[in-house]
């Protein structure tokens, strides 16, 4: 699996629990707490599935908060 | 102007000591049970059970009905209530004497995660309760950035600090975190306390440094050093200090660092036992009989590591307990609430490791493939647990799996 598509997975999952409605791509530019309003344990549960899917804490580096900054991290280590 | 006593953005609430004085004034009767929303409110019915010296518990707002039905609390219980006296406060030094007169009678019930499945109660005094708590000419211009749960030991002791000093009290446990930078400048705050996954959440919204802040208190998780400097970044004048606290005992130790140094004078309530666990002796604690103690030590299930003489560190837990983000979840609790929807035939609860939360909790689960789907159960499973647990205590993570992993005694295996 494309590590956008991990992504975009984790992230689908966490809204459809909150009630909300999934994203249909990827937009690099969203913001995980301003724009998805994200809590603390929202953010963990992500770290947590991506980290199931590729081996890869994404905050391990410290805490980012953009798609953009998520995938870089993929990259990096990818 | 008025000196302000609290600062509650979310809910639109700004109060003076003097507004503060009215409304402790115009009190009538007061619920033996505080389960209230509003900070200020819980704020007022505490200072006034203590004015009247009346033995009151504390509920979490967030508990359920079925969480409050579990600790034996009854609907009833909930609406009783005590007619209070008439008084008269008009400044602050009125406040405290009033206050200083009735602790003796005074008690607060406040409720901790228990090992058996319910929330345990814990009886705390003023005493206990105010035990760290430092007034003087040095602490009167202290603004105070309050960022927990108003009705868990930690906010209440951070509120006997502002309290009895005539601090202000800004509330940023649910504020927008947004509005977080600003509201720590507009009103100077000087000391922030508040558990490691808390800063951060509201470290990224802090783009400029804030100089206002000396003192960064933080605790109730595994130190981590990363944020340490990070807060050093943000707060370039503030000490930062770390905790070690529980809701057995208040705050126990506190170090500028990841060791702890037990001091001089409570050397003798400490003691660490053959495999590690921290002891620490039944005076230092608030009076339970939940409260495991054997022959006069309370087992905390922390391990430490002596670094040298009175050093120590902490290096794990011993219990099954799982902090998450600072709240402890049992998750023999878990377990059970999720057993009892039907199709599950057996659940494991445990921890998944976090650089955010410390913990959060994944849920593995067997079911009934063939008279249940994975994603009606799943649905269900939610459902029934947002009605009976807090928010933290929910997994975050279902797996489906076919069989739970035991030991040779039967025992599920806590990894």
């Amino acid at each position: 699996m494309s590590k956008e598509k991990v992504v975009l997975e984790a992230i689908n999952k966490i809204l459809e629990k909150k009630g909300k409605n999934p994203l249909s791509e990827l937009d690099t530019n969203i913001s995980l707490r301003n724009d998805l309003e994200f809590d603390s344990l929202d953010l963990a549960e992500l770290t947590v599935r991506i980290e199931n899917e590729t081996g890869i804490d994404i905050f391990e580096k410290g805490i980012i908060d953009k798609i953009s900054e998520v995938l870089e991290r993929l990259g990096e280590n990818g | 102007m008025d000196k302000l006593f609290l600062v509650d953005r979310k809910r639109e609430v700004v109060k003076t000591y003097k507004d503060f004085f009215r409304d402790l004034e115009k009190t009538e009767k007061l619920e033996n049970i505080i389960y209230e929303s509003s900070p200020y409110l819980i704020f007022l019915k505490l200072v006034r059970s203590i004015i009247d010296g009346l033995k009151i518990e504390m509920l979490d707002y967030d508990f359920s009905n079925e969480e409050i039905k579990r600790l034996g609390i009854s609907e009833e219980m909930l609406s009783n209530s005590t007619k209070v006296s008439d008084i008269k406060i008009e400044n602050f030094n009125e406040l405290i004497y009033l206050i200083n007169k009735s602790t003796k009678n005074w008690k607060i019930a406040l409720y901790t995660s228990g090992t058996t499945g319910r929330p345990k109660k814990v009886y705390h005094t003023f005493e206990s309760l105010t035990r760290n708590v430092k007034t003087g000419e040095k602490f009167k211009d202290n603004v105070w950035a309050f960022s927990y749960n108003p009705t868990h030991i930690a906010g209440i002791q951070v509120f006997f600090q502002a309290l009895l000093n005539m601090n202000t009290i800004v509330y940023i446990f649910d504020v927008n975190r947004k509005e977080i930078p600003e509201l720590l400048s507009n009103y100077k705050v000087t000391n922030i306390s508040a558990t490691p996954t808390f800063y951060r959440t509201i470290l990224p919204e802090i783009k400029e440094k804030i100089d206002s802040v000396k003192r960064v208190t933080f605790g109730g998780e595994k130190f981590d050093p990363t944020l340490e400097n990070d807060l050093k970044n943000v707060f370039p004048n503030a000490k930062i200090v770390n905790i070690y606290a529980s809701t057995e005992a208040g705050t126990l130790l506190t170090s500028s660092g990841e060791y702890f140094e037990i001091p001089e004078d409570k050397r003798e309530y400490f003691k660490i036992s053959e495999d590690g666990e921290l002891l620490i002796h039944k005076l230092l604690l608030g009076e339970s009989t939940e409260i495991n103690i054997e022959n006069g030590w309370y087992h905390t299930g922390d391990i430490v590591e002596i670094i040298e003489g009175n050093k120590i560190r902490f290096v794990g837990r011993k219990t099954e307990m799982i902090n998450v983000g600072g709240y402890k979840v049992n998750p023999n609790e878990v377990e059970e609430e999720i057993k009892k929807v039907n199709g599950v035939l057996d659940a494991y609860v445990y921890a998944k490791s976090n650089r955010l939360t410390g913990n959060i909790i994944v849920a593995d689960v067997v079911i009934d493939k063939e008279q249940y789907s994975e994603k009606e159960i799943e649905k269900e499973i939610y459902e029934k647990l947002k009605n009976n647990l807090q928010s933290w205590k929910i997994p975050r993570i279902l797996n489906f799996v076919d069989n739970l992993s035991l030991t040779r005694t039967g025992k599920k295996v806590r990894k």
